[in-house]
Order: C-alpha cells, then structure tokens, then sequence
C-alpha cells in the first residue's frame, strides 16, 4: 500500500489517438489520495476517454500511466490488479439487466474477490445503505427509476472497496429531479473522505465538493486549478467562456 | 381408397410407439446445437484467424443440405475407420447441422447487448468466462428465445430425415406401415398430426418463458 499522501494516479505525456483523431494530447495529471477532482469540458474534449483510461477500459498509445504505483497498459494481469483498485460509474448505468439489484452488488464480490454468499450480501447491503436504497434489494433494475438505478451502480463500485472512484457524466442521463438524489450520495461520499475523480457539468456539486477543477478542451487539459480559483474566473478564457455559457441556463 | 378410420387409429398407435425416440433425439439435439452453436459464436469472437476459421466452418454448415451431412456422416466416415451407430450420427447431425444456425441468432442476440454491460464487467475486475456466462448467455437468451424456439421447432420436424438411416423414429414408422400396407393416408396423416402437436406446444412453451424472461428484466 502507498502511505495517504502519495498519488493514486500518476499520468505523464498521456497521448491517444482514435485514427487521425488526436482525443488525448499529453496529459499530465496527478491524484493524491483524498483529492476530490471535476473534470468539466465541451462534448469531445477527451474527459470521458481520459477516465476511461484511468482504470484501462481505453488503452493508450504514448506516455505512463501510473494506478495504484501499477503501470496500466502493458501486462494484462497487472492492468487487472490495478483496476481493481478504482470504482466506475457510467453515465448510463449499465447495471446488470437480468440480475437484482443484491446480485447486481455480490457478482463481483463472489466472482472476483472470492466472498462467499453470505459475507458477500452482508458487504452488499451496508453499500446499498449507504446509497439508501436497501429496500429495493430484491429488485430488478428495470423497475427502478433512473436515480435509483444510478445509485445502486454507486453501491455497486463500492462493494469491491476502491481507492478511486471515477465518474464518468453519472448524471447526464437523468430526470432534473432524480440528479439531486445521485448527487447528494456523491457528496456524501466525498464528505467520507473518498479520492473522487468526476467528469461532470454540475457546477454546483463542484462548487460545494471538489477541491480542484480540471477544464479539457480539444484532447488537453487548459487548467487545473483550486475549484474557487476556477468559479473566480480568473482562468483560462476557453475555460471562462465554458463557464459563461453554460451557467446561462 | 377411401380413407379407413380404424386404420388411422391403428396406425396412430403403430407411430406413437416411436414418439419417444423423436422427442429425445430432438431434445439431446436442441442441446448439442445450443452448446456447440454457443461455442462456434464465442470462439468466432476472439481473435482473427480463430474468427475465420470460424466464420467459414459456420457458413459451411449452413451451406449444406442436412441428407448431405447425414449420408457423410454414415456412409463416408466410416471408410475412414470412424463407424457410429444409427442414432449417433442422427444426433450428431442434428446437432451440428442446426448449430450453424443458432450460432447466427446466437450472434443476433450478442450484438443487441448494450456495449456498457461489457464496460460494467470490465471495470468491475469480471473475467471473461464469468463474463460469458452469467452476464452475455443471459441477456443473449432473452433476446432470442423466441428465435431460438423457432430453430428447436424446425429441428423437431427435420428428425425424419433421420429414417434414410434406419432411426426408429416417428416417421419411419409411418414409412414402414405405408410401405407395408400401401397406405400412405393414414400412416402420414396420423405422423402429421402428431407433429403438428409437439410443434403448436413447444411454441406455447417458449412464448410463456420469454413472457417470464422479459417480465423478470423488463427496462
């Protein structure tokens, strides 16, 4: 294990191109444990496919990327171990259709940590508390609503105890009055002191949780900043104008 | 000639008395083709020359009249010392034959899935095989249990082909009593018929499962 104040994630001259698109040009990025990180950009800026990267659903193909002191990318059973440290949830879900809700949150426990049943439905449940929503245990995903659904992939990526979470949009896909529940289980997890790296355009969760604020546009990353100095607006113009335009609404 | 009730009726006792080896010859079939077409699509998936071979063993199958495989299978192989029984080689070609099928809807099924579910498994640490079973053969079911039902069913009413090889199956005992008597009403309206039961209730039998298959998973 590395002591707390040392980085999760570690990226140096990140690049990665999707045939003649260049969607990451050189990131440099560094996650201290405890560091709780919004990532914010227009539609097409890489945030997705860096995150995405962070726990190697995405490869690379120039510079080091570093999880957990692992280096991802190279051996496949190293890249396995690592992932194991981060937590991921999509924008869409992608919660297990055809199990419940319980099984959607033991697979992984039973399958890939080796629980058993019972130690693994125990561990199930007091995430599916804390994400408030134990009594839809016995449920299918399809009969929950989109925040619930939400919340119980949150539960889900904290089962197998992570030392990362990555959020990938989580709220972008849902109802205007289902984003405060998902967001309010995100604060509380920051609040509990979890190393948070959150791509997202909810400036107010960013303004009240993260400490520093990361702005991507065109595959770079323009700042990264103390979240107050970014609502400040002393930034980058690109970063100012983002801002502008989407606080109008 | 008129057509001769008592005759029927004797006659349907005659082929009722191979119902048996029909519906476990197709049942043993249906799922030899469901695993073997199971294993064609997952192996067509991996990497690329595995994937071709693949590819080429499927659209070989499909390509070729079942009586074709039937008759090789009995009467080719065993000039290169492979000599199987009867029934064997009516199971192994029904098998064979309609996993060249499923392996397509199986790859229909596969395909409808949500990229974002081999995403979730990914970044949970879920390894492939877990991932294959309890996560892709669930979901690729419920895409296509009512094409799949469909296959099982044309496998059922494909076993006659089986009675050029002497598989005392339904139809060839409505073949023998024809050939004996030269009654072919009968014997064949009674084998018909039959047929024509097994086949309305195993569609019965997959509309109630993907009723229960959807209603469990229901987005």
């Amino acid at each position: 294990m590395l002591p707390q104040s040392e980085a999760i994630v570690e990226i140096v001259g990140l690049n990665k191109w999707f045939g003649a698109l260049h969607v990451l040009d050189g990131i440099d990025l560094s996650v201290s444990s405890g560091a709780r990180i919004v990532v914010c950009g227009p539609s097409g800026s890489g945030k997705s496919t860096l995150i995405r990267c962070i726990n190697g659903l995405e490869t690379y193909q120039a510079g080091t990327l570093r999880l957990a002191g692992i280096v991802l990318g190279q051996a496949a059973g190293a890249s396995a171990a690592a992932r194991r440290q981060t937590g991921m949830v999509f924008q869409s879900f992608n919660l297990f259709p055809h199990l419940t809700v319980l099984s959607n949150c033991t697979l992984a426990l039973r399958r890939v940590a080796g629980k058993s049943r019972g130690e693994a439905e125990d561990i199930a449940m007091a995430y599916l508390e804390k994400v408030r929503i134990p009594e839809k245990a016995k449920s299918y995903p399809g009969q929950l609503s989109g925040g619930q659904q939400q919340r119980v992939a949150i539960a889900r990526a904290l089962c197998l105890n992570p030392r990362i979470m990555l959020f990938d949009e989580p709220t972008s896909a849902l109802d205007p009055e289902m984003i405060k529940e998902v967001l309010d289980v995100m604060t509380a997890l920051a609040r509990d002191g979890m190393t948070m790296l959150c791509v997202t355009h909810e400036m107010g969760f960013a303004r009240e949780v993260a400490d520093q604020v990361i702005f991507m546009d065109s595959g770079r990353i323009l700042e990264c900043v103390p979240a107050q100095d970014f609502f400040d607006g002393a930034g980058h113009p690109r970063s100012r104008l983002f801002l502008q335009t989407i606080m109008k609404h | 000639m008129s057509f001769d009730l008592n005759f029927a009726l004797a006659t349907l006792q005659t082929i009722l008395s191979a119902l048996s080896t029909t519906i476990w010859v197709s049942i043993v079939s249906s799922l030899g083709a469901a695993v073997l077409g199971f294993l064609w699509e997952i192996l067509r998936r991996t990497s690329m020359p595995l994937g071709w071979v693949m590819q080429v063993m499927i659209d070989s199958i499909r390509s070729t009249p079942l009586l074709v495989q039937i008759y090789t299978l009995y009467f080719v192989f065993p000039y290169y010392g492979v000599t199987l029984p009867a029934l064997a080689v009516g199971i192994i070609a029904l098998s064979v034959y309609y996993s060249g099928y499923l392996a397509e809807i199986f790859k229909a099924g596969i395909d409808a899935i949500d990229p974002g579910q081999f995403d979730a498994a990914k970044a949970l640490g879920i390894g492939r095989i877990t991932t294959i079973f309890l996560i892709v053969a669930p979901q690729m079911l419920r895409n296509i249990a009512a094409p799949m039902g469909n296959y099982f069913i044309s496998l059922l009413k494909a076993t006659p082909y089986l009675a050029v090889i002497a598989v005392p199956e339904m139809f060839g005992s409505a073949l023998d009593v024809a050939s004996d008597t030269f009654r072919y009403a009968e014997p064949m309206l009674a084998a018909g018929l039959i047929f024509l039961l097994l086949s309305v209730s195993i569609a019965q039998l997959v509309k109630m499962l993907e009723q229960r298959l959807l209603a469990r998973g229901k987005r």
